[in-house]
């Protein structure tokens, strides 16, 4: 009747709650977790200086919304973060969610020394048109990436994440919507020029192919898609959500 | 962070040889206000260690009172404790109810659910059944309760009661693992291929709306993969698993076996992923950018002692913490510090992220 917990997590098990999740699979989880949060809150907190840049009320109500959305789900995870002791009230406010590296800067998949959001969220956003691209390739990323996290073997997570998984979808279809817009107002080679830098910074953010790291999270059922495989699921996702607003890029 | 409260017994009954069921009276009734199917976290000393243990509440929402089912583990001190010493009247002190084993309710649905128990995991699906079945006066509820012997079986009479109180609404299939039953499906374990046959004629699966499993591992694992097999989406299925193997009693914090001398560097044996390696390092830096200097794959996220993601334990020497934002009190009694916020005091420190 005894079972490892290791060998019943490599089997596909569930975990449910933080009194017998090991040491290390604890470890992995809120690394996960303060990836997600993380990324949520700089990312919303970037996109929240470009609100009053939307050319119209909709597209403003469409950011804010955004801003809104992505911050109340980073609340969510920060609340299974709290179920481990984590100070959620000072958690949020410990970084300066805003900051943002230059433009140029060459960091690759590198995070930051201080927070451990996707090193795409440290990139500043540069306008209108900008933000949507940004948002529309984002918003395919996660996507792609709530697929996997929706089998996570940490219940109350995997439970956040479908809960979520629909709003963080619409994000993306409100950046489709945002840059059919701006392609009707002829801002075609404004959006190309988006997409060819924020392409490469957002394929980076899958990870290394043939990861090691991947067999150990994926033996504890923290993942289950490779990160190849994920990047490969994001490329046609991105590369026809551009073609239906009319965008070939070179 | 987690705080404890302090309630007092009013019932301790026993219901089988090694399981009693204890009534409890909050003195903050409103913060121990629970959702069907979530449980407390007790604590208590045993021998200057504080050991904490979680039991599921068995009882319904609309009943009135906390009710939490306690079986005896071998070598379990706490349920060891339980069983033989507690008494009315006594002092206990827990968590507020936590948990998410649970679906919302809704008067006006005609809901199907199934359950599966395995020995003591009835304990919360006792509570789940008993409000759905109040609360939902179209739900129908069949529960799958595997046991060893009939002489195991907690709360057999409260499931006949219920049945009674709800007939053709309840709905249990007791399996035994060892006493014989006129039907042969019903003894043995509960496994994949012992759900796919009661599957067939028993449990009208394609209907089932929710299914609830709470037992042990490889019980669950199987229905599960019955469950999937047959077509049970991934949030139609809750979990809910007490590890048998909760950490036991804890060795006591080996003491510093050199005192801090004036040379600035310490030696630091790293145990990560079941590897040991020892690297030299400054004592002004901390344990987690020594381990990541020197190319150790060590946990972390925040690094500003908030998170608790670096967390390790000191088996030997000794270490400052000079931020502390995640760990509890009694985490840092048992040796567990936040390796970004912790510097070398002597000059060898032995700790593992693995325990």
């Amino acid at each position: 009747m005894d079972m490892r917990i290791e060998d019943y997590l490599a089997e596909g098990g569930v975990l449910s709650n933080p009194t017998n999740v090991p040491p290390r699979y604890r470890a992995e989880l809120m690394k996960l977790m303060t990836s997600f949060v993380d990324s949520e809150l700089a990312g919303a907190a970037g996109f929240a200086d470009i609100i009053n840049q939307g050319p119209g009320i909709a597209e403003r109500i469409a950011a804010a919304r955004i801003v809104l959305e992505k911050t109340d789900h980073a609340g969510r995870v920060l609340r299974v973060m709290e179920s481990f002791g984590v100070d959620a009230d000072r958690y949020a406010n410990h970084h300066p969610w805003t900051a943002r590296l230059d433009r140029d800067a060459d960091i690759g998949a590198t995070r930051g020394n201080h927070d451990m959001r996707l090193a795409v969220f440290n990139y500043p956003l540069e306008g209108w048109t900008d933000a949507v691209v940004m948002n529309l390739l984002m918003g395919c990323a996660v996507a792609v990436q709530m697929a996997d996290f929706q089998k996570l073997s940490y219940q109350p997570l995997a439970e956040v994440f479908r809960a979520i998984a629909p709003v963080e979808a619409r994000h993306g279809e409100l950046a489709e919507e945002g840059l059919a817009r701006l392609m009707a107002e002829g801002a075609g080679e404004a959006i190309l020029a988006s997409v060819s830098y924020w392409w490469p910074r957002v394929a980076a953010s899958f990870g290394q192919a043939g990861s090691p790291r991947f067999e150990a999270l994926r033996a504890m059922g923290l993942r289950h898609t490779g990160n190849e495989a994920l990047r490969e699921k994001w490329e046609a996702a991105a590369m026809a959500a551009l073609a239906r607003v009319g965008i070939q890029p070179g | 962070m987690a705080r404890f409260h302090d309630l007092t017994v009013t019932d301790v009954t026993k219901t089988i040889r090694d399981a009693v069921v204890v009534t409890l009276q909050p003195e903050d009734a409103e913060a121990f206000d629970f959702t069907q199917g979530q449980y407390l976290t007790f604590r208590r000393d045993f021998d200057g260690q504080e050991l904490r243990r979680s039991y599921s509440i068995c009882a319904g929402r609309q009943e009135g009172h906390l009710q939490v089912g306690i079986k005896r583990v071998e070598g379990g001190a706490f349920s060891t404790w339980a069983n033989e010493d507690l008494q009315v009247g006594d002092r206990v002190q827990a968590m507020v109810p936590m948990g998410s084993f649970f679906t919302p309710l809704d008067a006006a649905s005609e809901r199907q659910y199934l359950g599966f128990a395995g020995g003591s995991g009835i304990t919360p699906l006792l509570s789940i059944i008993k409000t759905t079945l109040a609360v939902e006066p179209g739900a129908r509820f069949t529960l799958v309760y595997a046991n060893k012997g009939v002489s195991t079986i907690m709360f057999r009479e409260e499931l006949e009661d219920l049945k009674n109180q709800h007939m053709g609404r309840f709905n249990v299939i007791h399996i035994l693992e060892t006493d014989a039953q006129e039907i042969d499906l019903f003894t043995g374990l509960v496994t994949q291929e012992k759900c796919a046959e009661l599957f067939k004629g028993w449990i009208d699966i394609e209907n089932i709306d929710t299914a609830f499993i709470c037992g042990p591992e490889p019980m669950m694992l199987g229905i599960a993969a019955a469950l999937r097999a047959h077509g049970l989406a991934d949030g139609q299925i809750k979990f809910e698993l007490f590890a048998s193997a909760q950490p036991g009693r804890v060795a006591q914090r080996v003491a510093a076996k050199d005192a801090a001398s004036a040379a600035n560097q310490a030696e630091i044996a790293y145990t990560l992923d079941g590897a040991t390696r020892t690297v030299s390092a400054g004592k002004e830096t901390s344990l987690l950018e020594s381990a990541i200097a020197n190319q150790l794959d060590a946990p972390f996220a925040c690094k500003a002692g908030v998170c608790s993601t670096c967390r390790c334990r000191v088996l030997e020497g000794e270490v400052e913490m000079v931020a502390n934002h995640a760990l509890e009190d009694y985490e840092v009694e048992k040796g567990y510090v936040l390796s970004c916020q912790s510097y070398p005091v002597t000059d060898r420190v032995v700790v593992d992220y693995d325990q």
